[in-house]
Order: C-alpha cells, then structure tokens, then sequence
C-alpha cells in the first residue's frame, strides 16, 4: 500500500496518538476524541493542514508544539513505507517498515514499555536509613557515588515541603471582619434585622520570596542544591525571583521557570557569569538595589541571602544595603552553610556587619537543614 | 452535551482557507497553523488556548473572530486575585437595600420580598454570565492572560467551561442558549493546569518570520512606504536575536514604524532609531544592550 497522503482513518489516528504519547506528548482519552473530532471536521486538506489539526488538538504547552512536526513526520514516513524515513525516528522507522501495518498497535505498546521503565530506576533505591544518612550529608562532602541519589531525595523532599506549605494556607484562613454585604442579604428572611452575622476573612496574602544566592568559589558545591531548593519553593509562592551573585548579579528567575530543571540547570551553568569566582556581597545587593529593588522589593516579600559571609568588599557597604532592603521587605533570612560546622562562629567582618538586619540567621549545609527553613516561610 | 444552537454565521466559513481570506480582509494576518486552530475551535465548540510571547497578536485573534462573525466580544481581563463578584456576577447590594426598604409597608410574604430582590433585576453581570447569557448569537468570550489569575479561578473557570452553565444559589442554574466561543491567552508566566490545558485547542503563537511580519505591516500600517517599511522589519527582528529581557514584538514592529512614518521619516537610519528606541526595548537595560550591540550593525 503506497500512499503518499496520510492515512485518516480512525484506527490511525488512534495508532499515532499513542505513538505520540509514547514520544512524550502527555496525550489522554480525551486529547485522542479531540484529535478524531479535529481530523473529521477539518475535511480534506493536505499533509500539512492534517497536521496543524492534530497538533491543536493534541499538544497543550510550547514544548509539545515544538515536539509533535517531528512526531507526526516520523510516524507517517514509518506507517505509510515511504522510501526515506525522517531522520529524528530513523530506528522505529525501521522496525514498523519491516512490518505489516496491523502490527503498529503492538509496536505502540512496545514504545509505551520502553519509556515506562527510565534507565536508572533500578539503580535508584535507596533505604530509609541510606535517606536519612544523606539528609544530614553536608553538601560539600557528598561522594560522588551519592549525588544523585541526594539530587532525587532531595528534589522529593522539596517537592513535599512545598505541598505541605501549601496545605497550611487554608487553615490559617480565619474571619476577623464583619462582611456588611452578607450579613444584609441573610437578614432578609428574618425582616431586615441582622441575626445572622456573615464575617470576612482576611484574604490569605501569598508571599513574594526573592532568593539570592551566593555563587562564588567558597560556595559552589551548595550553590547547586540551593537552586534545587529555590526551584521546589516556586509553587508555593506568588512569585518567586532569583538572583545569583558572586562579583556580578545575574538574574535566572526565567531560568528556573521551566518544568524541566535538569535543563534549567545545564542552562544556568551557560547563563551564570562568574560562576566559582570571588565575592562581593555589598557591591552585589547595592547592583541588585539599584537595578531591580524598586520593582521586587515590598512588604511582602521574604528576602533570603545564601551565602557564607566570606566577603570581599567593604562591610559598611554591606551593612547598608542591607539596612535598605530591611526596611522594604517583610523578612530577611540570611543562611549560611557554615553554620553547621561545629566549631564556627560568625565573626567574620561581612557577617558582624550583617546580623543586626537579619531576621533569621540559619545553617544551610545539609538537607535537613533547608527543609528546617518551612518554619520561617 | 446539548446539541449546540444554529449559528448562521459560523457557515459562511467554509474551510481553513475561506478563514485565513476573512481574516485577512478584517487586517489580521495569519497563517494556516493559526488559521486551522481558530478554525477548529470554532467548528468544535471547543475553547482555544494561544500562548506566545507579548505582542504577537494574541488577544487580536479573539477580537477578529468577533468581527468575522459579527457577534459580540466579551472580555475578561485576568489578574491576581480575580474573584467570582469581578469575573461572574454579583448583588447589586445598595439596590437590594433600598428595595428592602421600599417594600417595608407592603402587605407582601417574606418569600415574595426575598423573590424579588434575587430577581434578575438585581443582578450585576460579569463578563462570564455575560458569556452565558447572551440571546440572539455565540458571542466570542475572550479570557486574556488567564495565567495572572489564581489556580482557584482556574478550577472555577474549568467547570464553566465543560458544562457552559452558571449557577447562582439564589435563582438556580443559569444555562448557555448558545454556547460561546471561548480562546483563553496566556503569557507563560506560570504553567497551567493540566485539566484546563486538556480541554483546549492549543496553539503556540511565535515570533513571525519576515515575510509574514512584514505583511503584517503592510496590512496595517497601510501608508508605510516600502523601504521603510522592509527596514523596520529587518531591524525588530535582529534585534530578537539580542536575547533582551523583553524581545521586541510584533506591536513593537508597528509602534516603531508608525513612529518614523509620524517623524517625517522615509528610512531607518541610526539616528531614527535611537529616538524611536522607546519604541522597541521598554527597559534601560534593554536599550543598553540593544545600543551596546551596535545599531547600525543591527540596520545593515
């Protein structure tokens, strides 16, 4: 059967839904009805119209939509046995050509397991005694045998303080007003007289949470997690703006804005400019100030420094931006990995200078510690 | 679902292509991509979803499908903190107080009095209700950048938008007569629950290529001179090569332009653009860049 138009009939369509979600489109029931319903009312267009129709209907973010031409293409060489499979599936084209086109179903399947089963999930367990034993890993000592275990933990536990932070909003709502307009309207059954009071609560006020985060040579193997850390705290506030600073500030909110973070994070690496050099924490937070205090600064943003305190610069430049962005913000949480070592205290200059502004001075080494943070946000 | 009321208008569209004609007689330029979701949701009642940075046109393509069809544009401008007496509907409370009042005297039941200040008459419609109620046709229900509003109005919206009925306690459930059509813009600045994004058409509006952008100049700025316009073009779309904080849009393409055509302007030239940057980059760090890039290598 050579054809050189798709073939659109239901059964193949139903055939490259499933192919599609096999490739990564998160394409459901309903995706599938839609797509049936778009290639029925779309009527008799060419290859390519047949394609913008289904992508409508099958794709629902930018990622998808850059995904699914390739897709589509890949399929349809595959399943039609034109001559040249496209370059991006040339494998599965080969494997469906070599087939009768009846058995594309069990290949759909087949490309369900091979995406079910990640690589590294066998690899992946990992006790609850080996959990507990990274939690209090410092980050500068993990072996290399651990990081990626600690990067899953920690990315679970992040994910599941954020949910718990979440949770708490709703029982913290309580009613403290007199809501007029309410109490009017139930008065009416009783002839006007208010007898039953209707109250207002206050609207719980999500937070803004501006993260600044220390890059420099003394902090690098922190730095990492504590991106991590930011990126799992997203959800849970309005907006969440990340600056990361070691004799340059850069900003990488848009950066960490993105539901793919080991993406995010290769792409921070390109991004950061002086990543692992020199700090300079006062020059730093008076840039940042100048450039974007007045935009991201307001009474209620929690402002959170990570950094150790090992400053370069001056620390009456330090006290005093500080001082500023004080009076701005509703709190301001300086962590210092540090903190964790036993026999450390704050008595660096940078540091000195700084602890009369700061609300909550907390360690930041381990994953137990940040997960301790939840009580201040 | 109810089989959807008659629409007379949505006919005259026969295919993808009579809708790209249509719109492009109304000024909007599109292509099939565009042209196929638009057409889609239509035909299927179903809403669209466009995303895409600022300033390609998004919002537009609600307000010509309005004129295309020629029934009317509701909108409903999204923010933080959006609530149901903004969006859906509310008491007209001070009219309900002085009604109370007025009926003090009468012989009237409490039932009766409560009837009467829950009618209709009392009620303040918001956009949503809007949608809903409309009498004589579809309206097109334009939801603009729904990523402002909360996940709380999201879940509100994706009842509305399966069911296309409202119900208010007082006077019981509201239902579509005709079922509006929906297109819902986003920026991007936060992701969108999954269950709204599977009840969409989806398309991603991107920056257009030269051609095309350059139609849309001509198409709307119907007085621009060709070179100048050729230029502007050029000049917006190596400067979305610059990795601004804000890339330029297409409305920043059409802002630029029109501002050298009100200057007297026959071409581009570095001295134009530096007092028409205003035009295309909107923050200092931007026009920075943009100038510390080398206008005249971007122009050339």
């Amino acid at each position: 059967m050579h054809r050189t138009e798709p073939d659109r009939s239901a059964t193949s369509i139903i055939e490259f839904c499933q192919f599609a979600r096999a490739h990564g489109l998160s394409v459901g029931i309903q995706q599938t009805l839609a797509a049936l319903e778009a290639a029925k009312s779309i009527g008799d267009v060419d290859r390519q119209g047949f394609a913008f129709a289904l992508r409508a209907a099958l794709t629902s973010s930018k990622e998808e939509w850059e995904l699914f031409l390739r897709i589509f293409e890949t399929f349809w060489n595959a399943s039609q046995q034109t001559t040249k499979p496209a370059s991006g599936g040339a494998r599965e084209a080969k494997t469906r050509t070599s087939q009768p086109k009846t058995e594309s179903e069990t290949l759909g399947i087949e490309c369900v397991d091979d995406t079910s089963l990640p690589a590294g999930e066998g690899q992946a367990v990992s006790g609850a005694s080996a959990q507990r034993r990274i939690q209090k890993m410092d980050f500068s000592n993990v072996p290399q045998d651990d990081l990626a275990a600690l990067e899953e933990i920690s990315s679970r536990l992040f994910r599941r303080m954020s949910l718990r932070l979440s949770r708490r909003i709703k029982i913290r709502e309580l009613a403290d007003r007199v809501d007029l307009r309410r109490t009017i309207r139930r008065s009416i059954p009783h002839g006007g007289d208010p007898i039953v009071l209707a109250f207002r609560g206050k609207k719980f006020q999500q937070h803004r949470l501006l993260i600044f985060l220390d890059v420099s040579g003394s902090m690098n193997s922190y730095s990492l997690f504590l991106v991590r850390f930011a990126y799992a705290l997203q959800k849970y506030f309005k907006r969440v703006d990340t600056f990361v600073f070691s004799t340059d500030v850069v900003e990488i909110s848009e950066v960490l804005r993105t539901r793919d973070l080991p993406k995010a994070l290769h792409g921070l690496s390109q991004k950061a400019a002086g990543w692992a050099g020199g700090t300079r924490i006062g020059e730093s937070l008076k840039e940042f100030n100048h450039r974007y205090g007045r935009k991201l600064l307001s009474r209620n943003t929690v402002f959170i420094i990570l950094s150790d305190g090992w400053d370069t610069g001056e620390p009456a430049m330090l006290a005093e931006q500080l001082r500023s962005i004080r009076h701005r913000v509703k709190e301001l949480i300086w962590l210092n990995p540090l903190l964790g070592l036993e026999e450390y205290e704050p008595v660096t200059r940078g540091i000195i200078a700084a602890l009369p502004y700061v609300d909550v001075f907390a360690p930041a080494h381990n994953l137990e510690s940040l997960l301790e943070l939840e009580k201040f946000l | 679902m109810p089989t959807p009321p008659k629409r007379p208008e949505e006919n005259q569209v026969k295919d993808v292509d009579a809708l790209i004609q249509s719109f492009e007689q109304l000024g909007y330029v599109t292509d099939r991509a565009l042209a196929t979701s638009v057409y889609l949701a239509m035909k299927l009642h179903k809403p669209l979803l466009i995303e895409g940075h600022a300033g390609l046109g998004k919002t537009e393509v609600a307000k010509v499908l309005a004129a295309m069809l020629g029934t009317r544009l509701i909108r409903l401008q999204c923010y933080e903190g959006l609530d149901v007496g903004a969006a859906v509907y509310e008491w007209n409370y001070q009219k309900q107080l002085l009604a109370i009042k007025i009926q003090e005297k009468t012989e009237q039941t409490v039932e009766e009095k409560e009837k009467h200040i829950f009618s209709k008459e009392f009620l303040l419609e918001r956009p949503l209700l809007q949608s809903i109620l409309a009498e004589e046709a579809s309206p097109v229900l334009l939801i603009d950048e729904i990523d402002r509003a909360d996940e709380a109005f999201e879940a509100f919206l994706l009842e509305l938008l399966s069911d296309f009925q409202i119900s208010v306690p007082e006077m019981g459930t509201l239902k579509a007569k005709h079922i509006p059509y929906v297109i819902l813009t986003s920026n991007r600045t936060r992701e969108l629950s999954d269950a709204l994004k599977r009840r969409c058409f989806y398309h991603w509006i991107d920056y257009p290529d030269f051609e095309k952008e350059l139609r849309i100049v001509r198409a709307r700025l119907p007085g621009v001179e060709e070179a100048l316009g050729r230029q502007v073009v050029r000049f917006v779309q190596a400067a979305r090569q610059l990795d601004l904080m804000k890339p330029p849009g297409v409305t920043e393409t059409l802002d630029c332009a029109l501002a050298a055509m009100s200057l007297g302007k026959h071409e581009l030239d570095s001295q134009t653009v530096e007092e028409t940057l205003g035009c295309i980059t909107k923050s200092m760090e931007d026009a920075a860049k943009l100038k510390s890039a080398g206008i005249e290598k971007l122009l050339s």
